[in-house]
């Protein structure tokens, strides 16, 4: 079967970029996967997606004559709401990026362009892209709830990551389990400046497409406000204030964010109604992260999010999870619990962060037996190597 | 699996849910709920000292009614929560904005202050 073939519309107003562009995506160009049209300012790039209803997605830059990068954005779904758009920033313009993830870019890259970099990038959005139209057009002919909730099901699996940073000093590794008929845990891992990452995990309250599309802004709004923001309380309090903006459905999400750095090991977080993660030691001892008291996501605007630090030390290992983990029942009605994750690590102190996660799949699923699954389970592990660098 | 009484005490009306809320039957809890609560209703009290659990499902729906009566200028709170209940309402931050109290008569006697 032949490759899809995706156009894609480049907006900047350096001339310079096009042959570029051109030269560097070849092989994409040749075997028909990629096409590129041009445009050098806002106005240009709305006349061309006017004439040309065949673009999948847009990557533009932001400073440009006549009309930018972010007036552009808000323009585009006035043309087309389904096309995804990639923003191309000055190195460390973080007041710039938060704008564009906040008005609804699917993802950024920096100047100078590193085309392995936008490549993956490229691919990562018309992946989503592609998964979106299957929700799309498969939400045209539900015929049952069942089928909405798959839709679900599919846009909660897009947004998902599913590579992460395997470092000699640390690694993370996260893996959801969808419900038959709930639908609303996601993750999120997230490159921040100097090296530090952002992880995230979350828990929306309803099920279904209308649930999916919460998660969808959620996820947007948490990298947008993560950008550039030290301070993970006051990236909660900023997600949870442009959430309340448009929520008229009463949803919410529980929703932890925090920050890692791996050079001293700290972790510093805030939390929005979501359950503490652990910090389990070497020896396999663990113990919920200090309560930092913040209010569940997209229930009332102006509340303040407090955050706390926690050191990991080398050798230790954080561990984030939804309730799914510990509310999750055997034939007897009986939860998993606390206890029984603490176990876990207790008998195999972790040392490597898939094979934590994936043993605590385990075990909740050898406790489960027959019962059906009633809520989405997720987990995420960050280890700190031994050495600690 | 979930049972929702009420009584009145003066212009207050006293909600007794007992039982398991979840999304199983969150929305027979919303219809209870509104069914309970008179238009002349001054103020609700959600007694939840028989309820074993409750999702966030559930919670979403105790989150609606609240808003529903502050619109409406009625006053709201909940009282008697078991352990692990207080512990989700805390966990949620709900405790922030949801008044609440050890048992009926405390939240009478705040209603009245």
């Amino acid at each position: 079967m032949a490759e899809a073939s995706y156009k894609i519309l480049v907006v900047d107003d350096e001339v310079d970029l096009e042959p570029l562009m051109l030269q560097r995506m070849r092989r994409d160009i040749r075997s028909g996967r990629y096409s590129f049209v041009f445009a050098h300012n806002g106005i240009e790039a709305l006349e061309k997606l006017n004439e040309d209803d065949s673009i999948d997605m847009v990557l533009s830059d932001i400073n440009m004559p006549q009309m930018d990068g972010l007036t552009l954005l808000e323009q585009i779904p006035t043309v087309d709401p389904n096309i995804k758009s990639v923003i191309v920033s000055a190195y460390g313009d973080m007041k710039n990026i938060r704008t564009a993830m906040n008005r609804g870019a699917f993802d950024f890259v920096t100047k100078p362009l590193d085309f392995a970099d936008l490549r993956i990038t490229i691919e990562r959005t018309l992946a989503h892209l592609t998964e979106w139209r299957a929700a799309l057009a498969s939400r045209d002919q539900l015929v049952s709830l069942q089928k909405e909730l798959d839709v679900a099901n599919k846009m909660q699996k897009s947004i998902l990551p599913t590579s992460f940073p395997r470092r000699d000093d640390y690694e993370v590794f996260a893996h959801m389990e969808p419900a038959r008929n709930v639908g609303g845990d996601f993750y999120d891992v997230i490159n921040l400046e100097n090296g530090r990452i952002g992880l995230c995990i979350a828990d929306v309250s309803d099920k279904g497409v209308p649930a999916a599309l919460f998660m969808m802004s959620s996820r947007t709004l948490l990298k947008g406000a993560s950008i550039g923001c030290d301070n993970p309380g006051d990236v909660l309090r900023e997600v949870n204030d442009l959430l309340r903006e448009t929520n008229d459905t009463e949803m919410f999400v529980t929703l932890l964010y925090g920050i890692f750095d791996p050079a001293s090991g700290d972790f510093t977080y805030a939390n929005g109604g979501h359950n503490e993660p652990l910090l389990i030691r070497p020896d396999g001892s663990s113990s919920l992260l200090p309560r930092t008291g913040g209010i569940i996501l997209g229930v009332m605007a102006g509340m303040e999010f407090a955050h706390n630090t926690v050191n990991v030390g080398p050798g230790d290992t954080l561990f984030l999870y939804t309730d799914g983990v510990s509310e999750a029942m055997n034939v007897t009605a009986e939860e998993f619990g606390m206890e029984r994750l603490a176990a876990i690590f207790a008998e195999t102190p972790p040392s490597d962060a898939e094979q934590t996660t994936m043993a605590v799949f385990k075990a909740v699923h050898t406790f489960a037996g027959e019962t059906p699954q009633s809520d989405d389970i997720t987990c995420l592990t960050l280890h700190r190597s031994e050495s600690g660098s | 699996m979930m049972e929702v009484t009420s009584e009145r005490r003066g212009s207050t009306v006293i909600i007794n849910t007992a039982g398991r809320v979840d999304g199983s039957n969150a929305s027979d809890f919303q219809d209870a709920l509104e069914a309970s609560i008179g238009a002349e209703d001054g103020a609700v009290i959600l007694n939840l000292g028989e309820l074993d659990y409750i999702s966030s499902a559930g919670l979403r729906i105790i989150l609606l009614s609240a808003k529903n009566l502050r619109q409406r200028d009625v006053g709201f709170s909940i009282c008697s929560l078991s352990p692990s209940v207080h512990e989700l309402f805390i966990i949620s931050g709900f405790d922030q904005i949801i008044a609440i109290h050890s048992s009926p008569e405390s939240a009478l006697a705040a209603q009245e202050s």
